[in-house]
């Protein structure tokens, strides 16, 4: 089990951060730009080829993995894009595209002298690419008939899959009952197959309403529901969870 | 035991060091241009943001036709204004739109990650991604948003939407009393992200 599947409900937090901006120091839009680029230059889309080096996937699965992967107190110590500094610059070392010495060696440098200039160059097909992933995007609609699919106000009980590395089912909603509220039109992947967890081949989508009073019972507010979007994989018709 | 609960004391000089190391590695190999990491950024101050999500929310105000459409349909509604290109790209593949109104207030949240419509709402701020956050809001959305600064009354119902799949949400606010007057592209100046993920209410200036 990782804490970071089960955040939904934690208690003992204290308040919350209210800070509205979406970079806190300036450096952190460069990450941002880095993991956005390899999005866009991820081996398996299907956009034109380019020059760039980048010949694997990089995807927010991978970007995920890497998050839920760390020790949960990192989780809360370290700012969003410290952990994906930290996990962007680990894919890069870890597929051999640079080494970490170099990395340290280079990060002395920049840390010596800040105002350093970048190297330059680069073919424009690369940043062309770019901004057709921007504009295009990636949609996880697959065109393949899904057979039986429930309907809205169906009740549902959520699995308790057995997820190892990576999952789309928050842990907050295991083992528990909801209804259908919407049944998404066709089938959705994931950006990757989560193995016994269950998902990445196409599969319908269901939004699915949630009582806070069943979830955490006399221990939720009043007067609120929770809606998750959930993969056919993770629910189950109630009626045969019962018989089961 | 480790320094786990400490941080160096250069913390953000050395963030800023190692960033910039990586990105000049990138470079020498060829991985991306000197342009790659500007590109993405400026795309996102000019053609994916909430300056796009205001214009939806403000058109959805004066036009209640289109604020019905807006939620029954959201890409098609999304579709007919004169937005930039690219309002179904990147994380807005497929996107749903709900309306706040005087007795459901809506707020999105995402518990296992920072799921956020890009293409109207560009990028994410802090508040949203914060564990802490992403946490209580599941459980006590009411005492979240006091901390906000919104008061929702136990009479209102409160919907929250967790962006655990394909679909990433927003909130269409209420139009706040008082704008009778003011223009369409006014109203737009009133709609702030914040308004648009459920954490504040939408105010006359």
């Amino acid at each position: 089990m990782k804490l970071q599947h089960h955040l939904g409900g934690l208690e003992g937090l204290g308040p919350v951060w209210t800070e509205t901006r979406v970079f806190v120091e300036p450096w952190e839009t460069r990450i941002f730009g880095i993991h956005t680029a390899m999005m866009a230059l991820s081996s398996q889309l299907p956009l034109p080829a380019t020059p760039s080096a980048f010949d694997t996937i990089w995807t927010w699965a991978d970007l995920r993995k890497g998050a839920e992967g760390i020790n949960p107190f990192d989780y809360f110590k370290y700012r969003y894009y410290e952990k994906w500094l930290g996990g962007i610059s680990g894919y890069f070392i870890e597929k051999g595209y640079i080494t970490a010495e170099e990395l340290d060696a280079l990060t002395e440098v920049y840390y010596a002298d800040p105002d350093k200039a970048l190297p330059g160059g680069g073919a424009a097909a690369i940043d062309e690419r770019i901004i057709q992933y921007l504009v295009e995007g990636d949609s996880p609609k697959r065109d393949v008939p899904v057979g039986d699919v429930l309907s809205v106000g169906d009740k549902v009980f959520i699995k308790n899959v057995p997820t190892i590395e990576h999952t789309r089912l928050p842990g907050f909603l295991r083992n528990k009952v909801g209804t259908v509220e919407t049944v998404y039109e066709g089938a959705y992947t994931y950006l990757c197959d989560t193995g016994p967890d269950g998902i990445g081949t196409p599969m319908p989508v269901y939004c699915v309403a949630f009582d806070p009073q069943e979830l955490w019972p006399g221990n939720a507010e009043a007067n609120f529901i929770l809606y998750a979007d959930l993969y056919s994989a993770y629910v189950l018709p109630a009626d045969v969870a019962e018989a089961a | 035991m480790t320094d786990r609960f400490k941080y160096r004391e250069d913390r953000e000089a050395y963030s800023a060091a190692r960033v910039r190391a990586l990105e000049a590695l990138l470079i020498q190999k060829g991985i991306l241009t000197d342009k790659s990491v500007d590109t993405v950024l400026g795309y996102f101050e000019t053609k994916m943001g909430p300056f796009n999500g205001a214009k939806i929310v403000a058109r959805a105000w004066v036009d209640p036709e289109f604020k019905a459409r807006l939620v029954a349909d959201t890409p098609a509604a999304v579709a007919e204004l004169d937005l930039p290109a690219g309002m179904a790209g990147a994380e807005g593949e497929h996107m749903r739109a709900v309306a706040n109104d005087p007795g459901v207030h809506n707020l999105i949240i995402c518990t296992l990650c920072s799921c956020y419509p890009w293409p109207v709402l560009g990028l994410p701020p802090y508040w949203y991604k914060d564990p802490t956050f992403r946490s209580r809001a599941a459980r006590e959305p009411r005492a979240v948003l006091a901390e906000f600064g919104v008061d929702v009354p136990e009479s209102q119902q409160i919907k929250v939407w967790d962006s655990s799949a394909q679909i990433r949400w927003f909130v269409v606010p209420e139009r706040p009393a008082g704008t009778e007057s003011l223009s369409e592209s006014e109203l737009e100046a009133l709609v702030t992200p914040e308004s648009m993920m459920g954490v504040a209410l939408a105010k006359a200036a």
